[in-house]
């Protein structure tokens, strides 16, 4: 909460105006601010507007004061805040308190609600077998339960939901109707005489059982190892016992994901601290409405409780809990502590979340499926979340965040922006808000773009924005290339990684110029080449690109991307000669043959894009060092190289040899001394835990010693510095970039609530055309 | 005679004089033409088609042909897929100082012998030599000249959705013949490249009374780009499948190296149908009569005609979009 203005109103009583920001609108703070003044006898009114929830409070001082403590302390469970801002004004001498009507007509109604967990209370309820919604798979109440999942229009209410079809019965209309009570306007309410239930279906399509011993037989054919698909709140998920090796095998074989870490839902936070070292703000992130998956550092005996194939050759496992009701009884019935619980489409692939045609979807992947009749309208994939220094970010932000609106700082009204090729969100402007979309994954099926656009039409149509223009990356082969071009308005490009700079200025309500290093994989770079190591100066409003990563080749482009072995090879090969071409036959002696080619298609210039980015060189390190040559999974290499060695583990160690050259006004780090001896140490038997841990702290120095040059050079460069791009999900690397520039003096900034990572460039991309379209 | 051309070649001197009888015109045997500045050919009456096609080839020389070769079996082609029955044609060659006239002797003899198979008479050509370093080798250029099919022809607008797309044969395999003959990569393969006429097959589809609704010879560009263009220009959408897709085991190894993608990759011996379904097996049966057919597939339909996408499915049962042709396959994994 902010600092209360301290200017002296006369008279016995006075008058507080508070501005609440953040996510207030239809989580029921309204109501709760009128149980706040009546218990404190405040007067006055309550209204939402666009800035968010206005309170104006008269009474006596001290009282007031002692209220507007408790809106912080005691907010409802689906709020946020992000801002309280208080004035004195005069007071008007209000009789009572009471709800107003909005001020801008009818923007409040555009709220669209999230998804969230069930609450405390209802499961409570669910457990209680004289509750007439003992042991109902549907239960919820105005803080918990499904809404933008099953909206299918606005205002929020059940005739446009999926909840429609239902006819309440007469218990659960009392509760509806009945002010003080907690289900008062829940609109998804239900109980099993009157709701949706649950069928569970063998794979052939038989129906096994329905409704209680759907749930029980589940849980049984769960506990022996079989593989059931779940629907829940956003999608359909595929479970199995996380202990059973032979079960989780099954699944990655089915799924085709040799070794992508599996999440895995935990019977309770007691469950999860028994694998994991879970932190207090990663067990009140876990057990949030929001209920994300949280990426958690596994403990000794995570390996003994849990298959080891489930997260292998990583030192995190993804965690989350029981979010819906069905999962709750899933784990009330069941034996197991542990299920995996991975989506259920091929990846690649949109969601599934339609029941029509689910049986096919799920053939040849599941044993059985637990059905229900609820229709999910608005598929949304799990969050996931991590927490470093004890804040949290994302890594994925979807279910339980989406759609909520963010204060832009500036008016972005009419603006959409397309997002990445990869992780994509979109972004679209309404007024002052930005409001970021679920995520999307790679766009590169016909299918995902077709969801993509579905989803976006959704969301424009809710809002009901005028599109004036349209934002896309500059990258010619994205699919938002041509997508971009279908809405008839100004189409403003973005480079890539200045919308990941700029996104995490947004992020930080930061206005002025700044230095942003964006670590990232391949950006398309206005020059032609592939950027992805960026020390960018600039804001929305543009930007100079100050220094860079040598660029080498990538022979076979995306190819060589999926196969960093091919990009560690060109990369000795393009800077150490002779030399290196030696090196890489000792290294990869398996590929020598593909390695002579590769060879002569550098030479050659033959399909052999140039690139200096950050998620590359993580990969050629990788391959070096044995780690990950071939990956099965987005970012595997770097991933398992920064879990190579323990980053909690205090240890000072030196760092390798690194050039910093300049060309044409234009600071480049090279780091052929460092691949170099990095390819010997590999040779020579070095610890890896060691070459990793120096190899993490030479891309640090070479930032450091960058950005110091350049503001040495320009002592008008700005003092703060914004971390960005996919490599920041490295939380070493981003907290040791932290911890040196802020030695130097430096104010730094990473990402909180978007994704570092290109779940959050339509966020920049929002920001800088709507600065281009205002000037 | 010297042992390479030189500028005297084509000055229209003795030299010229020379060149001309003991390379061109015994090669194509047409002596009653040559004595005049044009030939005069009898056509049947009805539509005449005309194409003309320039050759650059680089190696001139390579597995399964040459520029001779090609500078037939490209514009024979190009008349064929049009619907037209090829008859004679014309050839220039641009010749290089310094180029190995046993080398030339060569290219044309394999032109002319190809001409011959494919049916055509070579009845005017022409030659230049320029000097050293401004051309590479020897550049050849061909017209062609059919006539229309009587009351038979190929109609793009009849297309419509269940329609299948076939090959004639294995796709990518001239591609990686050529990249692999230019010795630059090291690329060790027994590939040869697919260089060759077609109209005779064609002519055995079109005479079977087989509805074909569009041909192309997927050339530049290959079979991607071929079929981008038809369905952009007829509003069609066509969708491919992945797994019937035929290719050489040579040619998926060399693009998994190289990280190409056959679907993008040169061919000069194939042509693309479109057919109604019900003639489907029909067609196959006559392309595989032929040696050049003899691995035909249907690799494809089309699944609307409003939309004009061409799709690739893929094993996973996805649909990805492809497009023309670019640049450079820049990466996109971020
Ligand atoms: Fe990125
Ligand atoms: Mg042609
Ligand atoms: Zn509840
Ligand atoms: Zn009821």
């Amino acid at each position: 909460m902010d600092r209360l203005d301290s200017g002296q109103p006369r008279g016995m009583s006075e008058a507080l105006r508070i501005i609440v920001r953040g996510r207030v609108q239809g989580v029921g703070f309204r109501p709760f601010i009128y149980q706040l003044a009546t218990k404190n006898g405040l007067n006055g009114t309550v209204q939402n507007n666009m800035d968010g929830v206005r309170i104006i409070w008269e009474g006596q001082r001290s009282v007031i004061l002692q209220a507007v403590s408790g809106i912080s302390r005691m907010k409802p469970r689906l709020s946020r805040i992000d801002k309280v801002e208080t004035t004195w004004i005069p007071a008007r001498g209000f009789t009572d308190f009471s709800i107003i009507p909005s001020e801008a007509s009818g923007q409040s109604s555009l709220v669209i609600p999230v998804d969230s967990a069930t609450c405390a209370d209802c499961l409570k309820e669910m457990r209680d077998p004289s509750n007439f919604r003992y042991h109902y798979p549907f239960i919820n109440c105005t803080q918990c339960g499904p809404r933008y999942t099953i909206i299918d229009g606005l205002p929020y209410d059940r005739a446009l939901t999926s909840m429609a079809t239902f006819q309440m019965c007469d218990r659960c209309e009392a509760e509806y109707r009945d002010p003080s009570n907690r289900r008062h306007h829940a609109q998804p309410i239900a109980c099993a005489q009157c709701g949706p239930h649950v069928t569970l279906f063998d794979s052939t399509g038989d129906r096994l059982a329905s409704r209680d011993q759907a749930v029980e037989q589940a849980a049984e054919m769960l506990a022996i190892g079989k593989i059931i698909a779940v629907k829940g709140i956003g999608g359909f998920h595929l479970a199995c016992d996380a202990r059973s090796s032979e079960s989780v095998e099954r699944l990655r074989s089915r799924k085709g994901r040799p070794r992508k870490p599996l999440a895995v839902m935990c019977r309770n936070v007691a469950a999860a601290e028994r694998i994991a070292n879970v932190s207090e703000k990663e067990q009140a992130v876990l057990q949030g409405p929001e209920a994300p998956i949280v990426l958690l550092r596994k403990n000794a005996s995570c390996d003994e409780l849990l298959s080891a194939v489930v997260a292998p050759g990583v030192r995190t496992i993804g965690l989350m809990l029981p979010y819906t009701p069905l999962h709750h009884l899933l784990f009330d019935e069941g034996s197991y502590d542990y299920l995996v619980m991975t989506s259920a489409n091929p990846s690649g692939l949109p969601m599934i979340f339609e029941n029509e045609g689910i049986l096919d979807a799920l053939h040849g992947l599941a044993d059985a499926v637990l059905l229900h009749n609820r229709r999910i309208l608005h598929p949304v994939d799990d969050s996931v979340v991590q927490v470093s220094e004890q804040v949290p970010f994302f890594l994925r932000r979807s279910r339980g965040y989406v759609p909520d609106p963010v204060d832009a700082g500036h008016l972005v009204d009419g603006i959409v922006a397309l997002g990445s090729q990869m992780k994509n969100t979109f972004a679209i402007g309404r007024e002052r808000q930005a409001i970021i979309g679920p995520h999307l994954g790679d766009l590169e099926a016909e299918e995902s773009l077709e969801h993509y656009q579905k989803t976006l039409d959704h969301l424009l149509h809710w809002t009901g924005i005028k599109v004036k223009a349209v934002a896309r990356d500059m990258h010619p082969l994205y699919r938002t290339h041509d997508f971009a071009e279908t809405f008839d308005v100004p189409v403003i490009e973005v480079q890539h990684h200045h919308a990941h700079h700029v996104a995490c200025m947004a992020d930080n309500q930061l206005h002025k110029p700044c230095f942003g290093i964006v670590l990232d994989g391949t950006g398309y770079g206005p020059d032609g080449t592939i950027w992805g190591f960026e020390v960018l100066h600039g804001d929305a409003s543009g930007y100079q690109r100050l220094a860079h990563l040598r660029a080498t080749p990538l022979p076979g482009g995306d190819r060589a991307v999926r196969e960093p072995w091919r990009n560690a090879a060109a990369m000795l090969i393009n800077l150490l000669g002779e030399e290196g071409s030696h090196l890489a036959d000792v290294l990869f002696p398996e590929y020598q043959k593909e390695i002579r080619i590769i060879d002569r298609m550098i030479e050659n210039k033959l399909n052999c894009p140039m690139a200096g980015t950050c998620g590359r060189l993580f990969d050629a390190v990788s391959a070096i060092l044995a780690i990950c040559r071939v990956s099965d999974y987005d970012g595997e290499a770097a991933i398992e190289l920064s879990d190579a060695f323990d980053p909690d583990e205090q240890q000072s160690v030196s760092c390798y040899p690194f050039q910093l050259t300049e060309e044409a006004g234009l600071l480049q780090i090279d780091f052929s001394s460092m691949i170099r001896q990095i390819a010997y140490d590999q040779l020579n038997g070095t610890d890896r835990a060691q070459i990793a841990r120096r190899f993490h702290e030479t891309v640090v120095a070479a930032c450091v010693q960058t950005i110091c040059r350049l503001r040495q050079r320009q002592p008008a460069l700005s003092q703060t510095v914004v971390l960005s791009g996919g490599s920041m999900s490295n939380g070493y690397l981003s907290r040791r970039l932290v911890q040196s520039l802020e030695k130097q003096g430096f104010s730094v900034y990473i990402h909180h609530h978007f994704p570092n990572g290109d779940g959050g460039l339509s966020l920049g991309q929002l920001m800088i055309a709507a600065c281009q379209k205002r000037d | 005679m010297d042992r390479k051309i030189t500028l005297a070649h084509g000055d229209g001197g003795e030299l010229a004089h020379k060149l001309i009888q003991q390379i061109f015109v015994s090669a194509f045997g047409n002596t009653r033409e040559s004595h005049f500045d044009a030939s005069f050919l009898s056509l049947d009456s009805g539509q005449i088609a005309v194409t003309t096609d320039s050759f650059v080839v680089k190696p001139l020389f390579f597995p399964g042909g040459d520029i001779g070769k090609i500078a037939v079996s490209g514009t024979v082609n190009d008349l064929a897929v049009a619907g037209a029955v090829p008859l004679y044609l014309t050839a220039g060659f641009i010749i290089e100082e310094g180029f190995l006239l046993a080398d030339l002797r060569q290219i044309v003899q394999s032109l002319a012998d190809e001409a011959r198979a494919a049916g055509v008479r070579v009845v005017a050509g022409d030659t230049k030599v320029v000097e050293k370093g401004s051309v590479d080798g020897v550049y050849i250029n061909t017209a062609g000249i059919g006539i229309a099919r009587s009351g038979k022809t190929v109609d793009p607008k009849t297309i419509e959705s269940g329609d299948v797309v076939i090959t004639s044969g294995t796709i990518g395999d001239h591609g990686i013949a050529i990249l692999a003959a230019r010795g630059e990569l090291g690329l060790v393969t027994d590939l040869k490249s697919d260089c060759a006429p077609l109209n005779r097959m064609i002519d055995a589809v079109m005479d079977a009374a087989i509805a074909v609704k569009m041909m192309r010879d997927p050339t530049r560009g290959g079979v991607a780009t071929t079929l981008v263009e038809i369905a952009e220009d007829f509003k069609v959408t066509i969708q491919l499948q992945e797994q019937a897709l035929p290719i050489r085991r040579e040619v998926v190894g060399a693009c998994d190296i190289l990280g190409f993608d056959p679907l993008y990759l040169a061919n000069e011996g194939k042509v693309l149908m479109i057919v109604p379904k019900a003639e489907e097996e029909r067609t196959l049966a006559i392309l595989r009569r032929f040696p050049e057919g003899a691995n035909a597939a249907t690799i494809g339909e089309v699944t609307d005609t409003e939309n004009g996408k061409l799709l690739l499915e893929t094993p996973l049962g996805s649909r990805r979009r492809l497009h023309r042709l670019s640049g450079m396959m820049l990466p996109r994994i971020c």
